[in-house]
């Protein structure tokens, strides 16, 4: 059955890439949401068997490498954590598909773009049922792969394509440290399988080795550089700059990459290395803190964006430093959970945005919105469940893994726990903030659109709206009903051997005030946004004037975009154009080709006189190869 | 002894004077002219060395026929007096000088290759001049060639035959509109081409020799 | 230097030899200068012949000089017969129009 999970994607995306436009376009579709589906299913009946029965099996598909010690093979591992990473990523997959049967209607091509979406699937799915690291690697670069030809889909606009080799470069430094990470596991522990990696891992944790010149230890090593590529994967601070830039792409993309698949690879790998992490304080706290300065700074510069998607974007960025940082803290399962419910709202959020912008025909930028929420009532409420999910409102399911990361922190204990703690419900803040100002200003106030009539605004579709409908029940009841079995009590039976928890985490009740904080920040943010927003502008106005300073830095994300622009673009731009115009150029072409075919010309023209037509020329070259022959023979 | 190097030296500078001179003088029957006195000095140093059958043969045959020959076609082809412009080209490297290196450099071997050279202490003359045989040059050589080179004699015969008829070959042109006789046709005429009865009207007349 | 002896004689004809060959390229004339160096070429070479035959006191050279007498007076009608064959076809004998060979 595992193989059908993993194969259907795949099938669907050759069919559907090669002969697309064979079987017409509708069908296309369909069949790859289907296939898709089936997939969906039967990852939940796998889910259900883990649930019950404590199932997990390791299925060999086929031996890929077997060289000397070597071996690697290609194989569906399926244990807790890979069947609930298979439950969302097949099922928010098979809704995206179905969703992008409406939304990308007048698309010219749309097998082209289906076919990809599946095969971002399949690798997804490599990824997520490897049972060593290459296997890992593969599915890690698939998504990079996918992400790139899905975000320069549309590969007539400039600033796509841009964006696309933006995303590739920005993934591939990650991937960068994250191969180096795979090489020093290989050469210290002989093998890249998890079982035996992880089984070795408590008898080396003394081994101090040297790096770059600097010693360090082993362990501590491995996991920061296998963070590395989390970082570059999951768009944290340093090497998140890809991640806004990526909305280039259609809607379901973000919805599906951006939000609930690839950019959750990296958590993935941290919590599946959680055995590896465990025995490194260090990089425990190192990815603790980035999760921290992820969160806060995503946040911040959310609230001043004016492009829909890219509130959204930025959004997701500051989740997944929430997740990282219950990673960090050595909470992998409310990570995991944080995980499951981030997919559903996100993905939900995404989507009503995409039927938001199809409404708009095509408008993105939220000032150009506004008092339509008695026109496009379903999306309106849509995006309202969505945005009271992830602000954390209680009873939702944001409130119960958001709340159980900041009480995990606190109870933790230590200097980094109480920051966690601290930033996690500031950061909360800023994220009920900035999402409100979305809803208020894209469906309240004033219309402001200049290009398109009130009355011409006109509710989405049913096959895009439906898929949204599913995503939203699931914003609403998944984080209740999957709260004990992911992170109650017992929750350590049910993850049993896939995580590992070296220091059981504190199961005391945390303190009222805490408890309570949260939840009231929340509530209360909505009508002080309010306020701020649609009834009062004028005090926002005022700030902004009197900050120009700050709101440009939060506008223009922290100056990072211009930083890396001056620090690594230019200087590579001009190191490159220096090789090619002097060194491939003015060098190796003037000497090699250009300068060979200019030497023979030369010569061939000089030659050409040789045969000038007249007697005494020849019959001069005949007497000189005479005298030179003579010469010749007497000297020898 | 002295005469003897002194009519040498004479005659060998003339020589090498009149052999330069043909390479270089403007006018082109004046190189023939030259031609012929190399032709001269060479045959009368012949004659002193004591080869005097071959020296009148050379002024027969080179003098008499050659050279005579020169003359004809020179004075036939209209050849100009030209300016030889290419020899008053500036520079260093120009034509003379190259050549005349060249020629030097030729020179040079030619003596080295002499100068190295050792006969073989077992030379046997092929056919030995008897100096105690009071024979004339000519003498000696009929009795060599018409016995041991007689082969070699008769092939020389037919080249000069094969020049001949390729001398005819090349430059002889039938002239189109000049009436000539025929003898076969003349003599293989038959009654059919040559007489018609024609049957002539009275006062009609007829037209022949159209 | 007084005494005459062969090396006289072949240096002599070495001389005259060179004179031939640099003639054949030195002229801009015409081509009826080059087969007069070829004549010249021809001679040096007789004059070789003769010389070693009197001083090697063997009537070989002589020989060999009448055939190449011979062979020079045919080559000489010959070479005469074209030239005045390519005037009458070209027009001209000067040695600078004299290049369909060109290529």
């Amino acid at each position: 059955m595992e193989y059908i999970i993993v194969l259907l994607p795949l099938i669907a995306s050759i069919i559907s890439g090669f002969f697309g436009k064979k079987i017409g376009d509708k069908y296309c579709l369909l069949l790859s949401s289907t296939l898709v589906g089936i997939s969906a299913i039967l990852s939940l009946i796998i889910f259900y068997k883990v649930l019950t029965e404590d199932y997990s099996s390791n299925r060999l598909f086929f031996n890929w490498i077997s060289s000397g010690d070597f071996i690697v093979n290609w194989s569906i591992y399926v244990d807790t954590l890979t069947s609930v990473m298979l439950v969302v990523v097949t099922l928010i997959s098979t809704i995206i598909h179905f969703y992008s049967i409406g939304y990308m209607s007048h698309d010219p091509n749309k097998p082209r773009f289906i076919s990809y979406l599946s095969l971002f699937t399949f690798a997804m799915l490599t990824l997520v049922t490897a049972d060593n690291f290459l296997q890992l690697f593969f599915g890690w670069e698939g998504v990079g792969l996918c992400s790139y030809l899905l975000i320069g889909f549309w590969y007539k606009k400039p600033s796509a394509n841009a964006a696309a080799i933006k995303a590739f470069l920005v993934n591939r430094v990650g991937d960068f440290g994250f191969a180096i990470g795979i090489f020093l596991i290989f050469y210290f522990y002989g093998t890249l399988n998890y079982q035996e990696v992880f089984q070795q891992t408590p008898s080396i944790i003394q081994k101090e080795i040297i790096f770059l010149g600097i010693e360090f230890n082993l362990i501590t090593l491995v996991c920061l550089l296998l963070f590395i590529g989390a970082m570059g994967k999951s768009a944290q601070i340093f090497l998140h700059t890809w991640l806004p830039d990526a909305m280039e792409g259609p809607t379901p993309v973000s919805a599906l990459i951006h939000a609930a698949t690839m950019v959750t690879a990296g958590v993935f790998l941290v919590i599946r290395c959680s055995p590896i992490f465990e025995y490194s304080q260090v990089a425990l706290n190192v990815v603790a803190t980035v999760g921290m300065i992820t969160a806060f700074f995503a946040a911040t510069v959310a609230l001043v964006q004016n492009d829909i998607k890219k509130i959204v974007a930025y959004s997701t960025c500051s989740q997944l430093g929430y997740m990282f940082l219950a990673a960090g803290i050595g909470a992998y399962n409310v990570a995991i959970f944080h995980l499951f419910t981030h997919a559903f709202f996100k993905a939900l959020l995404f989507l009503g945005s995409g039927c938001v912008i199809h409404s708009f025909n095509e408008e993105q930028d939220i000032r150009s919105m506004g008092g339509v929420w008695k026109k496009i009532p379903y999306t309106y409420a849509l995006m309202i469940i969505g945005t009271l999910a992830l602000t954390g409102f209680p009873l939702l399911s944001g409130y119960y893994s958001k709340d159980a990361i900041i009480e995990f922190a606190y109870l933790k204990g230590n200097t980094i726990g109480y920051y966690a703690a601290f930033i996690g419900i500031f950061t909360a803040l800023l994220t009920s903030i900035y999402s409100w100002r979305l809803i208020f200003k894209t469906f309240h106030g004033r219309y402001k659109n200049k290009e398109k009539s009130l009355s011409s605004i006109q509710e989405s579709p049913l096959v895009m709206l439906i898929p949204s409908c599913l995503l939203a029940i699931g914003a609403i009841f998944a984080g209740f009903a999957f709260k004990e079995i992911f992170i109650g009590y017992n929750s350590s039976e049910f993850w049993n051997s896939s995580i590992l928890f070296l220091n059981i985490a504190n199961h005391s009740h945390p303190p009222l005030w805490l408890v309570s904080i949260t939840p009231a920040i929340v509530i209360l943010a909505i009508p002080i946004s309010y306020y701020l927003f649609i009834k009062n502008e004028k005090i926002l106005g005022n700030l902004i004037e009197q900050n120009q300073f700050i709101y440009n830095f939060l506008l223009k994300k922290w100056y990072f975009d211009e930083l890396y622009n001056f620090i690594f673009v230019e200087p590579l731009k001009k190191i490159g154009l220096f090789f090619w115009k002097k060194g491939d150029i003015n060098t190796i072409d003037r000497y090699g080709p250009d300068g060979l075919s200019k030497i023979v010309k030369i010569i061939s023209d000089k030659a050409v006189n040789f045969q000038s037509g007249h007697l005494y020329h020849y019959a001069f070259v005949m007497l000189v190869g005479l005298s030179v022959l003579l010469t010749y023979f007497i000297l020898y | 002894m002295l005469a003897h190097s002194i009519f040498f030296y004479f005659f060998s500078s003339v020589a090498v004077f009149s052999a330069i001179m043909v390479t270089i003088s403007k006018n082109t029957v004046y190189s023939v002219f030259f031609l012929i006195l190399v032709f001269i000095t060479i045959s009368t140093l012949f004659i002193m060395i004591g080869a005097e059958f071959l020296g009148m043969i050379m002024l027969i045959v080179y003098v008499g026929a050659v050279a005579v020959l020169f003359l004809f076609v020179v004075m036939m082809l209209n050849v100009t007096q030209q300016t030889i412009k290419s020899y008053k080209k500036k520079g260093v490297v120009n034509n003379i000088s190259v050549g005349l290196i060249v020629g030097i450099i030729i020179f040079l071997e030619l003596i080295i290759a002499a100068a190295g050279w050792k006969y073989k202490d077992t030379f046997v003359p092929l056919s030995s001049i008897d100096p105690y045989l009071n024979i004339s040059n000519t003498h000696a050589l009929g009795n060599v060639l018409y016995t041991d080179y007689i082969h070699l004699f008769q092939i020389s015969g037919m080249i000069l035959l094969v020049a001949m008829i390729g001398a005819i070959t090349l430059t002889f042109t039938r002239r189109e509109n000049i009436k000539r006789q025929n003898y076969f046709q003349q003599i293989g005429r038959e009654k059919d081409n040559s007489i018609s009865l024609v049957d002539v009207e009275s006062e009609k007349g007829i037209k022949i020799d159209d | 230097m007084i005494e005459i002896g062969l090396g006289h004689y072949l240096t002599l004809s070495a001389i005259i030899f060179c004179i031939g060959i640099v003639g054949i390229f030195l002229n801009r004339r015409n081509v009826i200068i080059i087969l007069m160096s070829i004549e010249l070429i021809l001679l040096s070479v007789n004059v070789n012949l003769v010389s070693f035959s009197i001083f090697l006191q063997d009537l070989t050279g002589q020989i060999f000089t009448m055939f190449i007498l011979t062979v020079a007076a045919a080559e000489a009608a010959v070479g005469l017969a074209i030239i005045v064959i390519y005037y009458k076809n070209k027009g001209t004998i000067n040695i600078e129009h004299i290049s369909s060979l060109k290529g």
